[in-house]
């Protein structure tokens, strides 16, 4: 996979939190923000030309700030809102990413968002990431890590959000 | 005029957010009502006069393509003003969207956005009566 996959991927996160969620990603995290534990995931699969899962980890401290200014102050004190927003944020940064590096002219179909407890990576075993993306929010942190499960012999690439 | 409008989306999240950001728009809204796939969006379209339709895409049961489909083959609801709100990027599946009446507006989405975008497919030009639509404020969310 060419590093175009990990930019896409670095776009796609950044453009999301900023619009969706009206929080800015940092490219440098903080030490604090480097330290806050990845606690959530919500994973977003996907069929078309390309089939793969989008994961989406992120600490539980940001999911309040993500939840009041997707969906207002009060819903954002619910924890299950909480986690659905997020989901919505996975479900969004897949909707990018994909025409990014498959093409504009392709069709895919993508599942709802499913949220994992305590964070736990989900993956096959065989799976390698494609790309991954990890950004500072708040005084939390979030990653994006793209599988493309028909993809072979490429490992993951890095990338800090642009 | 206030608009009764049918949100669609099989996310109660997205749903809750669309409805948010339909009342930050400073559009009038009446009725706003909700359904989880497009199934159900038909069977509210058959029981409450709906004026708008805001659509997404990926949806179980009946997708939105589908529901845009039904819509046109129907005399009641051939005409209705559709928005499809989705994250789609594919430029086919827009375009044969398009090509059913709908306009586009992709997630995420600003109030001003969402509100030009509904002026637009509804026709509504008298802007004596609607003046400026200000865009509400809440907290500076938005």
């Amino acid at each position: 996979m060419s590093s175009t996959t990990a930019q896409s991927l670095s776009r796609a996160t950044t453009a999301t939190f900023e619009e969706l969620a009206l929080l800015f990603p940092e490219t440098e995290l903080s030490a604090e923000q480097a330290a806050a534990p990845l606690d959530v995931a919500v994973s977003v699969d996907f069929r078309g030309p390309l089939t793969g899962r989008l994961v989406v980890r992120a600490s539980q401290s940001i999911l309040p700030a993500i939840a009041a200014n997707m969906l207002g102050a009060e819903e954002s004190k619910q924890l299950p809102l909480q986690r659905d927003a997020l989901g919505e944020i996975g479900n969004v940064i897949c909707g990018h990413v994909l025409p990014l590096i498959a093409g504009a002219d392709k069709i895919f179909n993508l599942a709802a968002p499913i949220v994992h407890e305590g964070g736990s990576l989900p993956q096959r075993e065989e799976d390698e990431p494609s790309a991954r993306v990890m950004v500072g929010v708040e005084e939390g942190r979030a990653e994006a890590v793209l599988y493309l499960f028909k993809s072979t012999g490429a490992g993951a690439e890095t990338a800090h959000a642009a | 005029m206030a608009f009764n409008v049918l949100v669609v989306d099989d996310s109660a999240v997205m749903r809750q957010m669309v409805v948010r950001t339909l009342r930050l728009s400073g559009i009038p809204l009446g009725t706003v009502l909700e359904a989880g796939n497009g199934e159900e969006g038909l069977f509210v379209l058959q029981e409450q006069w709906v004026d708008l339709l805001l659509l997404d895409i990926n949806m179980p049961v009946m997708n939105g393509e589908e529901m845009l489909r039904r819509l046109r083959a129907n005399p009641e609801t051939e005409n209705l003003p559709v928005i499809v709100v989705s994250t789609e990027g594919s430029e086919a599946r827009l375009q044969v969207l398009q090509e059913f009446g709908a306009s586009i507006v992709r997630k995420p989405f600003a109030p001003e956005t969402l509100r030009d975008t509904i002026l637009r497919v509804t026709g509504v030009t008298d802007v004596e009566y609607y003046g400026a639509v200000p865009v509400a404020s809440d907290d500076g969310d938005f």
